[in-house]
C-alpha cells in the first residue's frame, strides 16, 4: 500500500524546534496546525516471556488527557493497529481486551499468557497536521520532547504521511530539512530484549562440567525467581509452568551432574528439588485440567456442555483449596531456604575449585551421560510389549525427558546439528508418551472427581458427562498406545543411532 | 472482513450521509474501514476533501491495470480510509461488462484487500445496473436508506425481490428510515407501520436534521464535528444495531 515511511526530524544545530518555525517552513504551499502540548503516558507491554517482542510485535498502552489506546506495531505492515480501550487492568488476559482486529492479532501471539507493562515512558507531546490547498491533511505531526528531563522545548518533530499522500509528505519533509531540520536515523531500541533474553552459554567441550551445569543451574534459578511473583499473584498459568520447568530440569540436571559433585551434594539437593517440584504439582495438574475443559465440552455427544458446570465449580474449588497450600509453600522458610541454599551451592560452584574435580570435562560428561540415557529408553522402550502396564510407558516418558535434558543441556559442546535432529527424533516419541499419559492423569482426576461429587449428591447429568469424558479418554489414551511401536521404532532407527554416535564419541 | 452497502434505487434519501457516518463510528472504535465511493457523482469523496480522481479510472481498477491498493487514501480521521469516486466511474457498468465474472469483479477487488480491513463500506449509486449486481455480488448487508412515504415499501420489496432474484451471494437487507420528520403524519405513520409489519426494518431512525445537512459544508461526519448533537447519536444509535460481530 502507497503509505510512505515516518521521518524523525531534528534541528541541525541541535536546536529546540517551535511549531511556528515548522508552520514558516511549509506555509505557502500547505496550512499547518498544532494542539496544546500534553504529556503521553507510553506503557510498553508484552507477555513476561516477551512473546510479541520475539516475533517482531510492539504493544504500546498510550494514554494522555483526551483518551487512551493500544497501539499494535507488526512487522512488515503498512500502519499500526490501533483501538481505544477504557478500563483494562495490567496485567491482563487478551480475552479481556475489547473485542477487534487488534485483539484478533494479538490471541494467537500471546495465547494464554497475560500481558503485562514492562516498561514505561512519559512525553511531552504537541501533535500537529498538515494540510493541503483542500484543508486536506496529507501528514500528521508531532513534537516530541526527548524525555521526562527534557527541557520544555521540544527535540524532535515526526513527520506521519498519510496513505496515499506520500508525495505531499515528502516534498513538506524537503522543505523542512532545506529550512534547517536533519533526518535523524532510527535507533532500533533492544535494550529491552537484551536484557531479557536467555544468555547463550558458550563452553569449550575442554571446560570443566561444573561449569557447564553451574551456568545451566543459575539460568534455571533465574527463572524459578523471575516466575515468583506471577505465581504468587496467580496472574496467569504459565508462571507457575515455567518455574515447574526450570525446577525439573535443575532436578534432572542435578542427577546427570552425579559423577561430578560430592555426594553430600547430591544428598541434600536431590530431595530437596523433588519436594519443591512436588509443591507445585497439584495446582499445575488443576490447570492443565481447568485449561482443557473447553476443548473437553466440545467432545460430549450426548451430554450437554452445561452438564460439565458442577465439574467446573469443583475444579476451581479444588483449585483454590490446592493454591493456598501452594502459596503457604512458597512463603515457607523452608522454600526460602531450599532457594538461598541452592544459590550458595550454585556460588561455591562457580569459585576456582580447592581441589579438583572428577576430573570430567563438559564434553565427557556429556558424551558419558547422553549415552547412558540413550541406552536407557532403547533398553526400556525395547521391553515394552502389548500387555505392559500404563507405569512402564510412564516409567519410559521419564527417561525420554532425562535425555532430552540431557541433549539440550550439553547442546553447547556438542555437534550442533546432531543434537538438534537428535531432539526432533525425541519428540516424536515423547509426544505420543505426553498424550498417553496425559489421558491416564486426567482420566483418574475424572474418577477422584466423580467419587467426590457423587458423595455431595452432585446432578446424574453432570456425573454422565464426565463419563463421556472418561471414555473420550480413554480412547485417546489407546489411540496414543497404538502409536507407541511406531514411533519407538522411528526413534531407534539407525539414523538416530548414527546421530546418537556422533553425540556419544562412540564408534 | 464485512462489506456493507448503503443503496437505495432512489437518490436524495441519504445513502451517502450514512455511508460517511457509519464508517467513521466503525473507525472510531477500532476497525480499520474502508470507504468506497462508488457514486460518480463523489458526494462520500468530497465530504473527505479527497479529490475525486483515480488514475487511469474505474477501467484501470475494474481490469486490474493498476493495483486497488495504489488508489486508496487514508481520511483525516484515523483507521478510515477512503477509496475515491472518479467521474469515469459513470461508464463502470460498461467497464464491468468487459470482463470475466462481470457480476462479481467488485467482490474480487474487494478480497484483495481483506487482510487489510475489517469493514467495507460501500457507497452506492442509485440505480439498478451491473454496478449493483456487483454491490450485491460483494456485500454482506445491504442497508437501505427510507425516506418515510407511501412508497417506500414498493421500493423495499423491489429491492428485497432484487436480491432474492439475483442468484449467488444472498446479502442481508436491512433498511431503516432516514429523514425522518416526526412533524409529518404521513412520515410517523410510515414508520410505524413499517417498522411494525416488516422485519427488515433497523428500530433506529435518522432524523432530517439541519446537523446532518451540514456535512457537505463542513465535510466531516457528524460525530467529528458535532459529536453530542442528537444526530451523532441516532447514527451511533444506528450503528449499534447494525454493526457486525
Amino acid at each position: 500500500m502507497d503509505r510512505a515511511p515516518v521521518t524523525d526530524l531534528e534541528d541541525a544545530e541541535g536546536g529546540s524546534i517551535t511549531p511556528e518555525a515548522v508552520a514558516a517552513a511549509l506555509g505557502d504551499e500547505f496550512s499547518v496546525g498544532f494542539g496544546r502540548p500534553s504529556v503521553v503516558r507510553d506503557a510498553y507491554l508484552d507477555t513476561f516471556d516477551r512473546r510479541l517482542g520475539a516475533v517482531g510485535f510492539s504493544l504500546h498502552q498510550v494514554s494522555d488527557s483526551v483518551d487512551q489506546r493500544l497501539v499494535l506495531i507488526s512487522p512488515g505492515a503498512d500502519a499500526p493497529l490501533t483501538m481505544p480501550i477504557t478500563t483494562v487492568r495490567w496485567p491482563a488476559l487478551v480475552t479481556d481486551l475489547p473485542v477487534g482486529a487488534l485483539r484478533e492479532a494479538l490471541a494467537p501471539l500471546v495465547s494464554i499468557r497475560a500481558l503485562m507493562v514492562l516498561d514505561e515512558q512519559t512525553r511531552r507531546i504537541r501533535r500537529g497536521e498538515v494540510c493541503d490547498e483542500d484543508q486536506k491533511m496529507v501528514a500528521r505531526l508531532e513534537l516530541v520532547d526527548e524525555g521526562p528531563d527534557a527541557v520544555a522545548a521540544p527535540a524532535r518533530l515526526s513527520v506521519h504521511p498519510l496513505r496515499g499522500y506520500g508525495g505531499e509528505a515528502r516534498h513538506a519533509v524537503r522543505r523542512l530539512v532545506a529550512a534547517g531540520l536533519r533526518r535523524v536515523r532510527p535507533v532500533r531500541d533492544d535494550s529491552m530484549r537484551r536484557a531479557t533474553a536467555v544468555p547463550q552459554v558458550t563452553i569449550d567441550r575442554s571446560a570443566p562440567a561444573t561449569a557447564l551445569l553451574v551456568t545451566e543451574w543459575c539460568a534455571y534459578l533465574a527463572a524459578m525467581r523471575a516466575n515468583l511473583p506471577g505465581v504468587l499473584d496467580d496472574v496467569e498459568t504459565e508462571f507457575l509452568h515455567d518455574f515447574r520447568v526450570a525446577v525439573r530440569r535443575t532436578r534432572s540436571t542435578v542427577k546427570l551432574g552425579r559423577p561430578v559433585l560430592h555426594q553430600d551434594v547430591t544428598d541434600r539437593w536431590e530431595p530437596a528439588l523433588k519436594w519443591l517440584s512436588a509443591l507445585t504439582t497439584p495446582v499445575r495438574d488443576l490447570d492443565v485440567h481447568q485449561l482443557d475443559l473447553p476443548v473437553m465440552a466440545g467432545w460430549l455427544v450426548a451430554a450437554d456442555p452445561d452438564d460439565l458446570q458442577t465439574f467446573a465449580v469443583q475444579l476451581r474449588r479444588r483449585r483454590s483449596a490446592a493454591r493456598r497450600s501452594l502459596v503457604r509453600g512458597l512463603r515457607s522458610a523452608r522454600f526460602r531456604n531450599v532457594l538461598s541454599g541452592w544459590e550458595n551451592v550454585l556460588a561455591d560452584l562457580s569459585r576456582p575449585s580447592r581441589e579438583p574435580d572428577a576430573g570430567l570435562t563438559a564434553g565427557e560428561l556429556a558424551e558419558r551421560s547422553i549415552r547412558r540415557r540413550y541406552r536407557r529408553v532403547l533398553r526400556d522402550g525395547a521391553a515394552i510389549t502389548p500387555d505392559s502396564p500404563a507405569e512402564a510407558l510412564h516409567s519410559l516418558r521419564h527417561r525420554c525427558k532425562e535425555l532430552r535434558y540431557a541433549l539440550e543441556l550439553f547442546a553447547p559442546v556438542g555437534d550442533d546439528a546432531a543434537g538438534k535432529r537428535a531432539v526432533a527424533d525425541l519428540k516424536d516419541l515423547q509426544d505420543v508418551l505426553g498424550r498417553f499419559q496425559d489421558a491416564d492423569v486426567q482420566k483418574q482426576m475424572i474418577y477422584g472427581f466423580t467419587d467426590e461429587m457423587r458423595a455431595a449428591h452432585a446432578p446424574t447429568k453432570a456425573l454422565m458427562a464426565m463419563g463421556e469424558l472418561v471414555a473420550r479418554l480413554e480412547a485417546d489414551q489407546r489411540q496414543a498406545r497404538a502409536g507407541f511401536d511406531r514411533a519407538f521404532a522411528r526413534f531407534g532407527r539407525p539414523a538416530g543411532r548414527q546421530r546418537m554416535r556422533l553425540l556419544t564419541g562412540a564408534r | 472482513m464485512k462489506v456493507l452497502a448503503t443503496y437505495n434505487i432512489k437518490g436524495g434519501v441519504g445513502k451517502t450521509t450514512t455511508a460517511v457516518n457509519l464508517a467513521y463510528l466503525a473507525a472510531r472504535e477500532g476497525r480499520r474501514t474502508l470507504l468506497w465511493d462508488l457514486d460518480p457523482q463523489a458526494a462520500a469523496t468530497f465530504m473527505f476533501r479527497v479529490r475525486p480522481r483515480v488514475k487511469g479510472g474505474g477501467r484501470a481498477l475494474v481490469t486490474r491495470r493498476r493495483p486497488i491498493a495504489e488508489a486508496l487514501k487514508e481520511t483525516d480521521f484515523e483507521g478510515l480510509d477512503l477509496l475515491p469516486a472518479d467521474f469515469s466511474y459513470r461508464n463502470m457498468d460498461l467497464e464491468l461488462d468487459d470482463t470475466r465474472h462481470r457480476t462479481r469483479r467488485l467482490g474480487q477487488l474487494l478480497r484483495s484487500l481483506s487482510a487489510d480491513y475489517d469493514i467495507v463500506f460501500l457507497d452506492c449509486p442509485p440505480s439498478i445496473s451491473l454496478v449493483s449486481e456487483n454491490v450485491m455480488q460483494a456485500s454482506d448487508l445491504l442497508l437501505v436508506p427510507l425516506v418515510p412515504a407511501t412508497l417506500s415499501l414498493r421500493t423495499l420489496d423491489q429491492l428485497t425481490r432484487f436480491v432474492a432474484d439475483a442468484g449467488g451471494n444472498r446479502p442481508q437487507v436491512k433498511a431503516f428510515f432516514s429523514m425522518a420528520d416526526r412533524r409529518k403524519r404521513l412520515h410517523r405513520d410510515v414508520i410505524a407501520t413499517l417498522s411494525r409489519e416488516h422485519p427488515g426494518v433497523a428500530r433506529s431512525v435518522v432524523p432530517a436534521l439541519s446537523i446532518i445537512e451540514q456535512m457537505a459544508e463542513r465535510r466531516a461526519p457528524v460525530p467529528a464535528y458535532a459529536p453530542t448533537s442528537r444526530a451523532a447519536t441516532c447514527y451511533e444509535e444506528l450503528w449499534a444495531e447494525l454493526r457486525p460481530a
